[in-house]
């Protein structure tokens, strides 16, 4: 605006200086050559092609007023709309500008919301579609589980406890008195037992020997975890998978017959395989 | 002395002399009037062409009542041009800020997700 100013003033001195007959163009006109410049080499030029266009013919009236009438008061009013009238382009050209852009940004904010529903949407189908094959799942598995335990009450005592599905075999069958080495029928008894529990979801299995209260407490103890060894050795053998597979000896402690008479102390001496559900 | 000078601006007035601008001037206030609904006043730049649009108004007016037809034109001319600014500045900042705001919000969306 200085330079402008500076530059409108060393004109008005050198051309009075060299012809004092031809007017000078006023400030107004100065300003709004400079205005309409500006605003023809802007944005305007594109986006406020009309306003533009007012300005230009504003200018060039200025322009003619001060060819036919000099600097008076007419051609400065016309230089100033003129210089207005940019301004206007250019305003115009700004908010068309802004328009665009809101409109551009305005568009990529639906657009990630329907992308982000979309995600989600998706994302609710798949958890749905794995939720639903885990149960379906779960409920192959328990009723196969049902069936492979139908097919062992034939054979052996099966119950649900909480600690999981119990199958108790009868020590009779599976060991001579005192031994622990198992019967050749024990060995058919617990291949189908291990043919059953092949391929059930079950956590671990856990063997248990369990004597009567004849003999004493120490020997019985050590029975018990050779005869609960020798199944879970013979489990192994049929395919169980030995991580999965304990055995312990609970010797006399926990009958569930009477042990005074002979009944029940066969019922004692058996051998109990727990199935431990999954979580 | 006094009514020959009072006939020659009548006759001036009736024969050399130019229209009242009603046309024109209702114009100039109605762009006035459209710029303050814009929110002129509240825009500093727009604010200053309103004033000087309402300041050229105030003018015409007193030309017009003196007689100055022709001046009243070009003064009204003036008006409207400011008050067409004050507009367009007014609906520029509007823009740009509703632009600024959708853009915040698109970031924040972006930001979010």
């Amino acid at each position: 605006m200085t330079m402008l100013r500076r530059f409108a003033i060393g004109l008005l001195l050198g051309s009075q200086a060299l012809a004092c007959s031809t007017p000078l163009p006023p400030q107004e006109l100065l300003q709004a050559r400079t205005s309409y410049d500006a605003a023809s080499k802007s944005a305007a030029a594109q986006l406020a092609p009309a306003q533009l266009d007012t300005a230009k013919q504003t200018l060039e009236k200025a322009e003619q007023s001060f060819q036919e009438n000099g600097d008076e008061q007419k051609t400065k009013d016309l230089a100033y709309i003129a210089d207005v009238r940019a301004q206007v382009a250019v305003a115009e050209a700004g908010r068309e500008q802004a328009t665009r852009a809101q409109a551009k940004d305005d568009h990529d904010f639906r657009n990630q919301q329907i992308d982000a529903l979309e995600t989600s949407k998706s994302q609710l189908d798949v958890e749905k579609r794995a939720r639903a094959e885990a149960e379906k799942g779960k409920a192959e598995a328990e009723k196969k589980l049902s069936v492979a335990m139908a097919s062992l009450t034939e054979i052996a005592k099966v119950k649900e406890e909480s600690r999981g599905v119990v199958i108790t075999l009868s020590g009779a069958v599976l060991f001579a008195t005192g031994k622990s080495t198992l019967l050749p029928i024990a060995q058919d008894k617990l291949s189908e037992v291990a043919k059953a529990l092949k391929d059930q979801g079950y956590k671990s299995l856990l063997v248990e020997g369990h004597t009567d209260a004849q003999g004493s407490a120490d020997k019985n103890m050590v029975l018990s975890q050779e005869r609960a060894n020798a199944v879970r050795s013979y489990l192994v053998s049929q395919g169980i998978p030995s991580e999965k597979i304990r055995a312990e000896g609970i010797g006399s402690s926990r009958p569930v017959a009477d042990n005074s008479t002979a009944e029940g102390r066969a019922n004692n001496r058996r051998v109990e395989i727990v199935v431990e559900p999954m979580k | 002395m006094r009514k020959l000078c009072l006939a020659t601006v009548m006759l001036a007035t009736a024969c050399g002399g130019a229209a009242v601008p009603q046309e024109s001037l209702t114009a100039a206030k109605a762009a006035v009037a459209a710029s303050e609904v814009a929110g002129a006043a509240s825009e500093p730049n727009a604010a200053l062409h309103l004033k000087l649009a309402k300041e050229q108004l105030a003018k015409a007016e007193q030309l017009i009542a003196d007689g100055d037809n022709e001046e009243a034109a070009s003064v009204i001319d003036r008006a409207q041009a400011d008050a067409d600014l004050a507009f367009s500045l007014s609906k520029e900042a509007g823009a740009k800020k509703e632009a600024a705001d959708t853009h915040e919000q698109l970031q924040r969306l972006r930001k979010h997700q």
